[in-house]
């Protein structure tokens, strides 16, 4: 059984201005409307929009609800505790890299620590299968998404260009993009700029200016270890609080286990475990959302003699189609400072290459990021991704300072071979660990070298020398993916399972194809979507 | 050798101390000692990972060692996960105890004395070869893939080391940056207690 492993004790029981320690005043004890598994970015916004419209919503978290002034640091050694450190089995012949790479524990998800680029996805996305014969072509278009991406945007304040050149959405964004920008981002840009390649100060989920009670951001530098100030969205500074002021439950410290069904083969609800104990929460509708990992994990070890393979799985494809980012780094250095450690992470980027061009010799594409980097990931990268280490190491970081650096964020093509499954080894919580299974493809190979050259150009013109290239990943997608066809698809356009109709999947486990952009709007954009369709639905259909 | 070293002899980031918020002052302080005494790792462990550390991240300076040791007996001795792990490796405890004991065995084979007794070429020599995969061939190794025992060393340690003040000071990181943050972030510009290469020390 599990051992409260968390540095912090906090509350666990949060509504109405109540905070609990235990478990013994649970405000939707009985029973309640809507569970929601995960409070991260889709939690985050379902829990929010559900609890607006009237419902009982509990919201249930393993990890804790964090109090940035008191729990967070600026530190890199430290900040690994935002991350979902439990040990998951990694293999294939490019096996991932998770914790904080990865994925968030605690309320707020992957959003607590992400680095705040905030992008559309592109029309092409949503029909790779049919522009270009790879992938597969998701069962909404970017014009069923617009209209949540726009409130999504709107909701937390998102700051960019004032035209940004690529995609369907050319901006305004609802607030200016920040100035200034970092040397790192001017170095891209002039970089970009010499060899006629189009760039942007990046839009961004952080504040250029007050908003909501929120500061603007003060360049700290350290979004991936928690936004001190709270400049940075997050939804555990943004969503989750206005979702206990609609009336909603959050339950923090409690790792889900199990997804109950009942004898008609209808979801009843979750089984959780606080503190050694396990405890119940009944629902009428039941909604996964945490993340393309934990979220396939619990349907396959929710199996039960009605559903032997595991939950909403008739098809046989949850775990399955799992897609990361290519997120290789691209260090080069210059004769003067840089200094990678100064002001938000990324803020200027390129989708130049997004789109599909067929005299490259692949499909699909990428974004280009300057991308900041503080000494314990470049060091570690350098010595554990690229093998420098010794006397090598000591030098290159002697001169931290003179490197730029440039991260690729490129679409991986779907692969049913690179999945999810439960292995031997049994957690503190009695389940399976999960064992992940990724190799790249050849056209994901082919990619990764274009924007290698691309971010050397780049860096070159600016007058940086190409010094190493970090491989690396980043975001995970898919292993509930979404479509009409029961037999091919986890989830409809909707996120409702296609087997049982009150169980929803609802964050990075239903994308279909992974775009060449950092995902979380659109993750959030179809939360909101799901959400307005769950209100639609309760107003016609008992579920 | 202070020259050497750094390119910012006069910079010292722990003079900036108070303007750091509480919490990460207190953790970032904590690493300058004194350390408890292990709890997990065995005396002969302390000194075999001392230098492999001062061969991983070139230095030998005992305070900072001290503290790498620190850190990687505190995550081998917490329950908290490891993130990943390739399923053909043991738990990170197994993996570094087992580990030293086949690096030790290799050592034996190959150069009839234990690692902490080879010359610094010899032990350089395992490592790198530790790193490709390419060890002296000992039993040991079936239960311990060698990569993935490099690439634990190298994250604990690396990540250690880069995370100490004095590395910090050396390097020119600004470091911690709450409630401060920073005002002048464009090219060339520099706050003005940032790091400086031409500032007296
Ligand atoms: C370092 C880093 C940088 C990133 N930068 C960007 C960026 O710049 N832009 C971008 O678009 N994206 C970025 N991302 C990705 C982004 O964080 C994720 O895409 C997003 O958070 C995923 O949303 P989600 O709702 O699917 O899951 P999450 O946000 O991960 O939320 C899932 C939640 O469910 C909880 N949970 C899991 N299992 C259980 C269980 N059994 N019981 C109870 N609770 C459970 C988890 O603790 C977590 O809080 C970054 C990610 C990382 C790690
Ligand atoms: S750079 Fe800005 S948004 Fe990022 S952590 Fe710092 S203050 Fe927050």
């Amino acid at each position: 059984m599990q051992n409260n492993n968390d540095y912090v004790t906090h509350n666990c029981d949060h509504f109405d201005g109540h905070r609990y320690s235990h478990l013994n005043n649970r405000k939707y004890e009985d029973e309640a409307d809507i569970c929601i598994v995960g409070t991260g970015a889709a939690g985050g916004v379902l829990a929010y929009e559900l609890s607006k419209a009237g419902f009982k919503v509990v919201a249930i978290e393993a990890g804790p609800f964090w109090n940035p002034q008191t729990d967070f640091a600026s530190d890199e050694l430290v900040a690994q505790s935002l991350a979902w450190q439990d040990t998951r089995l990694s293999t294939g012949e490019n096996p991932l890299t998770f914790g904080h790479n990865n994925s968030g524990r605690g309320v707020g998800g992957g959003t607590v620590h992400f680095t705040g680029v905030f992008l559309r996805f592109h029309e092409s996305d949503f029909k790779t299968k049919t522009l270009d014969g790879v992938g597969e072509d998701w069962p909404i278009t970017y014009q069923d998404l617009e209209p949540y991406y726009n409130k999504i945007e709107r909701d937390i304040a998102v700051s960019g260009p004032k035209h940004f050149p690529w995609g369907n959405f050319h901006g305004p964004y609802p607030y200016p993009e920040r100035v200034p920008i970092s040397a790192n981002a001017q170095v891209f840009r002039e970089g970009c700029e010499k060899l006629g390649i189009p760039s942007v100060v990046a839009p961004l989920a952080i504040i250029s200016a007050p908003f909501d009670g929120r500061p603007p951001c003060i360049n700290r530098g350290f979004c991936n270890q928690g936004c001190m100030p709270n400049s940075k969205f997050s939804t555990l500074v943004h969503h989750i609080p206005k979702a206990i002021d609609n009336g909603a439950e959050v339950l923090s410290d409690c790792m889900v286990t199990r997804i109950n069904v009942d004898k008609q083969g209808k979801a009843s609800g979750v089984t959780f475990v606080h503190d050694n104990k396990e405890y119940r929460q009944n629902a009428k509708l039941v909604i996964l959302a945490a993340f393309a990992v934990e979220t396939p994990r619990l349907l396959l070890h929710s199996a039960c003699p009605q559903f032997p393979d595991g939950l909403a799985n008739s098809s046989g494809l949850v775990g399955k189609y799992m897609m990361p980012h290519t997120g290789h780094d691209m260090y080069a250095k210059f004769d003067q400072e840089v200094r990678l450690y100064k002001g938000t992470p990324v803020l200027a980027t390129s989708q130049e290459f997004y789109e599909t061009d067929k005299s490259r010799g692949f499909a699909r594409g990428y974004t280009l990021h300057a991308h900041g980097s503080r000494p314990v990931e470049m060091a570690q990268g350098l010595a554990k991704s690229a093998g420098i280490w010794g006397k090598d190491l000591y030098e290159i970081m002697r001169d931290y300072n003179y490197y730029g650096r440039i991260t690729q964020v490129g679409e991986v093509l779907p692969d049913i071979n690179n999945n999810l499954s439960l292995g031997q080894e049994i957690d503190e919580y009695g389940m399976p660990k999960p064992v992940v299974s990724f190799s790249y493809g050849e056209n994901d190979r082919k990619l990764i070298d274009h924007g290698v050259k691309k971010a050397n150009e780049i860096l070159q013109a600016a007058g940086g020398k190409p010094a190493f290239t970090v491989p690396d990943t980043a975001h995970l997608l898919g292993g509930a993916r979404m479509g009409k066809d029961p037999t091919q698809f986890v989830v409809n356009e909707f996120c409702r399972s296609h087997d049982i109709s009150n169980l929803y999947i609802c964050d990075a486990s239903v994308f279909v194809t992974s775009g060449g952009g950092n995902p979380t709007e659109t993750i959030m954009a179809i939360a909101a979507r799901t959400a307005e369709h769950i209100v639609e639905q309760a107003n016609t259909q008992q579920y | 050798m202070q020259d050497i070293r750094t390119r910012y002899p006069g910079y010292d980031i722990l003079k900036e101390q108070k303007e750091w918020d509480p919490h990460t002052r207190e953790i970032v302080l904590k690493r300058l000692g004194p350390f408890p005494k292990p709890k997990f790792l065995q005396e002969n462990e302390v000194q075999m990972l001392k230098i492999i550390a001062n061969h991983l991240v070139f230095d030998n300076r005992s305070q900072i060692m001290d503290w790498i040791i620190h850190h990687i007996d505190q995550s081998l001795t917490s329950n908290i996960g490891e993130g990943q792990r390739a399923p053909k490796a043991p738990p990170a405890k197994d993996l570094i105890r087992w580990g030293l004991q086949a690096i030790d065995k290799v050592a034996t084979i190959k150069y009839k004395a234990v690692f902490l007794g080879l010359d610094e070429k010899q032990q350089f020599g395992i490592l790198a070869a530790l790193q490709n995969g390419k060890a002296e061939d000992v039993p040991e190794w079936a239960k311990v893939p060698q990569k993935e025992l490099f690439k634990k060393l190298a994250a604990e340690i690396v990540s250690a080391y880069y995370s100490h003040p004095t590395v910090w000071s050396e390097i020119g990181y600004g470091g911690p940056a709450y409630p401060r943050g920073y005002v002048r972030v464009e090219r060339w510009l520099t706050d003005p207690w940032e790091a400086k290469r031409d500032a007296k020390q």
